[in-house]
């Protein structure tokens, strides 16, 4: 029995092998996303297959002393299926959406590549796409200066706007590659102050200045994967329990877990590697925090409110 | 597999009772199980793209219907992409990181090395972007924008069919832009707060997506401009994302501070954003702004209290 992603595989290999003949079987196998062991399962079925008749001569022709003792493949007499499927709607969108996101985050050569390669494939596809991504990559001279220093291997000084501290920070960086976390742009980078990775959202670079500072080797940054506050060993754990108005905070912030409650507070539990940045987000919630857990994670924001209190009572 | 092959081959529209002979699958199946196994055939190739038509090419017999593949609908047209695009290319095979999309992905991405077409994004190893989706809704939603499909689902308690016209993401949220037909309106759902389970009804190419203005249609989900102004006093180099976007004035500072005239806007909560700052911002003017930061600061000092 072929199943319907079977057929779906096979519709496209066909083609694929006579493009490439003499391909090897776990090269091909990982182009079409599945196992050696799958992909001599489907030329086993492709031998059954030809035209209507079913003579010797209308069936595909597959050298499976070559697949199985050289793990090579050879495939012939199937000039009847020389041409792939034209796509499907869904398969057409997964690509021009992928391509969309990249205008927003490439640097201006990957951009007008990016631009063209979308004009033929929607000459293709021939409908618009109805699916749109906007990414916050920042400024196209920031990516511009970053790729060429990416290019070059050599460090940049960076003049970055932090989220947490509330100062302009100049770090000396060995930039290392281009990332995208829930519809922000990153750059991981090596920071030579701290002797550690660290990630600078691209909208809030406000400058790069290239050095000519060869970048060294400081093996692979983090997981690009998300939840990357998982990652730290130095993460605290902090419930806040919040009022219904501020319930955005579970779809603006990596969470472990949220509970809403029958009254619509909600009660959320956060891992937080920077206190400056929960110090931050309880003083921007204010009193639509109704409790926090452990009460002295609050005591850092509430110690720069009563500072600023003062300030405000001389 | 046999079937495509079969109706691809044909000059004509092959009768069912043809194809029953033809295919080596079908032989040995009772009347039943071969309407069955034909039927069912049919349906999956049709829902991977393969165009099967219904007709007839008899002049005196219309009513005897048979099917096949016109070539011309079927192939992939040539496709020829420079060294740049197929860089492109390559990197936005890498976009998706959602399972169902990222599927639709590898296969639209054998079909381009099928057709020749190398996608290669080994050139462009310090690009790692990635689009997610971790909206419950947001499968059935994509399959049914592509292809027209009417939704039913719950959104701030109401239960509504909506015909889906535009998915968009903003800052890692999606948004959906449709036509609720149960208030016969225009609306925008965020996917993240649709309530339980929302279901397709009724068929695909179910309706027509009109000319819209998609720049204004989700312009509500860019910030508001800013239309009202604060005075503020600044620490001295600190908060440089309130300085760019403030204006430096002449006036009497406390020591160490600086005066401001910034722009901002009721709905974007602009006394949680300046209380954030804490001692490094505090507010001139006007009046009730003030108010309204020094009531915020106080209900976090009593958070130490909880």
């Amino acid at each position: 029995m072929t199943s319907a992603d079977q057929v779906a595989r096979l519709l496209a290999l066909v083609p694929y092998l006579q493009q490439h003949p003499d391909a090897d079987v776990r090269v091909t196998a990982a182009l079409f996303n599945t196992t050696p062991r799958q992909l001599v399962a489907d030329l086993k079925v492709l031998w059954y297959c030809g035209l209507p008749g079913g003579l010797p001569g209308d069936l595909i022709e597959i050298d499976m002393d070559a697949v199985e003792l050289h793990g090579r493949i050879r495939l012939s007499n199937a000039g009847f299926l020389a041409r792939p499927v034209r796509f499907t709607l869904d398969e057409a969108m997964s690509l021009a959406v992928a391509l969309r996101a990249l205008l927003e985050l490439g640097d201006s050569g990957l951009k007008t590549a990016v631009q063209s390669a979308l004009v033929k494939l929607e000459a293709v596809i021939g409908t618009e796409a109805r699916v749109g991504v906007r990414l916050a990559g920042g400024e196209d001279e920031t990516r511009d200066a970053l790729a060429a220093a990416l290019a070059r291997g050599v460090a940049v000084r960076l003049d970055y706007h932090g989220p947490s501290r509330g100062v302009a920070t100049r770090p000396l960086v060995d930039p290392e590659r281009i990332v995208v976390r829930d519809g922000y742009a990153y750059l991981d980078a090596w920071s030579h102050e701290r002797g550690a990775w660290r990630s600078f959202r691209l909208d809030r670079i406000v400058a790069v200045t290239p050095t000519d500072r060869p970048v060294s080797d400081h093996g692979a940054p983090p997981s690009p994967a998300g939840g990357w506050l998982d990652h730290r060993q130095d993460a605290v754990e902090v419930t806040l329990e919040l009022a219904p108005e501020a319930r955005w905070v579970t779809e603006y912030h990596p969470i472990r877990s949220a509970v809403i409650k029958p009254d619509g507070a909600v009660s959320v539990t956060l891992l937080v590697a920077d206190p400056a940045w929960l110090r931050r987000l309880l003083l921007r919630l204010g009193p639509a925090v109704l409790r926090v857990e452990p009460p002295a994670a609050a005591a850092s924001a509430a110690e720069v409110a009563r500072e600023a209190l003062d300030l405000y009572e001389s | 597999m046999n079937l495509t092959i079969c109706l691809l081959m044909a000059r004509r529209f092959l009768p069912r009772e043809s194809i029953r002979e033809a295919v080596e699958g079908y032989h040995g199946l009772s009347d039943a199980a071969f309407e069955r196994t034909f039927e069912r055939d049919k349906e999956e190739l049709r829902a991977m793209g393969v165009p099967i038509e219904t007709g007839s090419d008899s002049v005196l017999f219309p009513d005897e219907v048979g099917y096949r593949i016109r070539r011309a609908d079927f192939e992939l047209p040539p496709l020829e992409f420079s060294a740049g695009e197929t860089v492109a290319l390559g990197l936005a095979s890498t976009v998706w990181d959602q399972a169902r999309v990222a599927d639709d992905m590898v296969r639209a991405v054998a079909k381009l090395r099928a057709a020749g077409v190398e996608p290669d994004a080994d050139r462009a190893a310090h690009l790692a972007p990635s689009l997610a989706a971790h909206e419950a809704a947001f499968e059935l939603l994509w399959q049914a924008t592509n292809s027209r499909t009417r939704v039913r689902f719950t959104y701030k308690g109401v239960e509504r069919v909506v015909e889906p016209w535009f998915l968009a993401n903003r800052r890692g949220a999606w948004y959906l832009l449709a036509f609720d037909t149960t208030r016969s309106d225009r609306r925008l759902y965020k996917v993240a707060r649709v309530e339980g389970e929302a279901t397709v009804v009724g068929e695909a190419q179910a309706y027509a997506v009109p000319e819209i203005d998609l720049e204004a249609a989700f312009a509500a989900l860019e910030p508001r401009s800013a239309d009202l102004w604060a005075v503020v006093a600044i620490a001295d180099g600190r908060a440089p994302e309130l300085r760019r976007r403030a204006e430096p004035i002449p006036g009497d500072a406390p020591a160490g501070r600086s005066l401001f005239r910034l722009a901002y806007s009721e709905d974007r909560d602009p006394v949680g954003e300046l209380a954030a700052h804490g001692a490094d911002v505090l507010i001139v003017g006007p009046e009730s702004l003030r108010a309204a930061v020094i009531d915020h600061l106080r209900g976090v000092v009593g958070l130490e209290a909880s």
